[in-house]
């Protein structure tokens, strides 16, 4: 039921993203020149590695879900086994790699707002702030529901079949997010 | 659940047919989009289905010679009453109403909507439902 629930909650999410990207690709169709230099202010070899980081991300989320489905909420040997992480070790170095994306997607902001791009400065600096903005509130939003994920795990005594529904359907967000960033990274970033 | 599965599998197929008729006929950037994007959210729904299809068993609603009865039993989780929704909502409109009157009402709404979203969270963790 979990589940279904946030299939339909993300068909609308990806919806969402919909009239973000109609509202790019229409105002990049009236200001093709406007596009051609504020694109070239873009750091493509920066974003990404940021980019990078955050679709690795998806397969350490994965393999968190993988321990929760066989029941493994902690690490089974040393800190340093990879091999006997549980769901918790994973989940863990999900959050740190998104929280590496966002700090990315931050460093990004302030050498753009440098080169005077701004949500006010053009209708290029609105589209990018917007789509990139939102759905970097998406990835924010994300590892919040980790931290409730994970404190879920430590709050009660037992791993229960709902804190393994909890884990599968952040994942399924999770890699909603990621395919919905690999889109616009390929829109603003490489078909500017 | 293949059914369902097939229903949004036609309907991929139909915008995978429309949304590039649509572009060669009109050139607008904003339909295509829109299109393109109803596209993937066909795509997600028909996989997800098709995913948990081969998973489960055929539901009573998947079987012809099913009964009434068959469908009886519980379907999950319900809390009773919560009023942590409430209040989740109450934040939210704290937060919006921010952006209308000042920044600092959104941050009041952050704060209010923290606590309402933990105990939202939390709700069946702790006090008499800890477990």
């Amino acid at each position: 039921m979990v589940s279904v629930g946030t299939i339909v909650w993300l068909a609308s999410e990806l919806m969402f993203f919909a009239a973000l990207f109609a509202a790019y690709f229409t105002i990049r169709g009236v200001a093709t020149g406007l596009w051609e230099q504020e694109t070239a202010k873009l750091n493509i070899p920066f974003a990404f590695a940021n980019t990078t980081v955050l679709v690795l991300s998806s397969v350490t989320c994965q393999l968190g879900v993988f321990a929760a489905e066989r029941g493994q909420v902690g690490r089974s040997g040393s800190v340093l086994n990879v091999a006997g992480w549980g769901l918790r070790e994973w989940f863990v170095l999900t959050y740190a790699m998104g929280a590496f994306f966002i700090g990315g997607q931050v460093f990004e902001y302030a050498a753009l707002i440098g080169e005077n791009v701004t949500l006010q400065s053009s209708s290029y600096g609105s589209m990018f702030y917007l789509t990139t903005g939102f759905h970097g509130l998406h990835v924010t939003g994300g590892l919040i529901a980790f931290l409730f994920v994970l404190g879920r795990t430590f709050m009660a005594r037992t791993f229960t079949h709902e804190q393994a529904v909890t884990a599968i359907v952040v994942s399924y967000y999770w890699h909603f997010v990621d395919v919905v960033w690999i889109a616009l990274f390929a829109t603003i970033y490489l078909l500017k | 659940m293949k059914a369902e599965a097939w229903v949004f599998g036609f309907l991929a197929v139909f915008f995978l047919v429309v949304a590039p008729s649509y572009w060669f006929l009109s050139s607008d950037p904003t339909g295509t989009a829109a299109l393109v994007m109803s596209f993937f959210l066909a795509v997600l729904v028909a996989f997800y289905l098709g995913f948990h299809a081969k998973k489960m068993d055929p539901r009573p609603e998947d079987r012809k010679e099913a009964e009434i009865v068959d469908g009886a039993g519980e379907l999950g989780f319900f809390p009773p009453y919560s009023w942590w929704p409430l209040w989740c909502a109450c934040a939210l409109t704290l937060c919006v109403l921010g952006v209308v009157f000042g920044w600092w009402l959104a941050l009041v709404g952050v704060g209010a909507g923290s606590v309402a979203l933990i105990g939202w969270v939390f709700e069946y963790y702790r006090g008499e439902h800890a477990h």
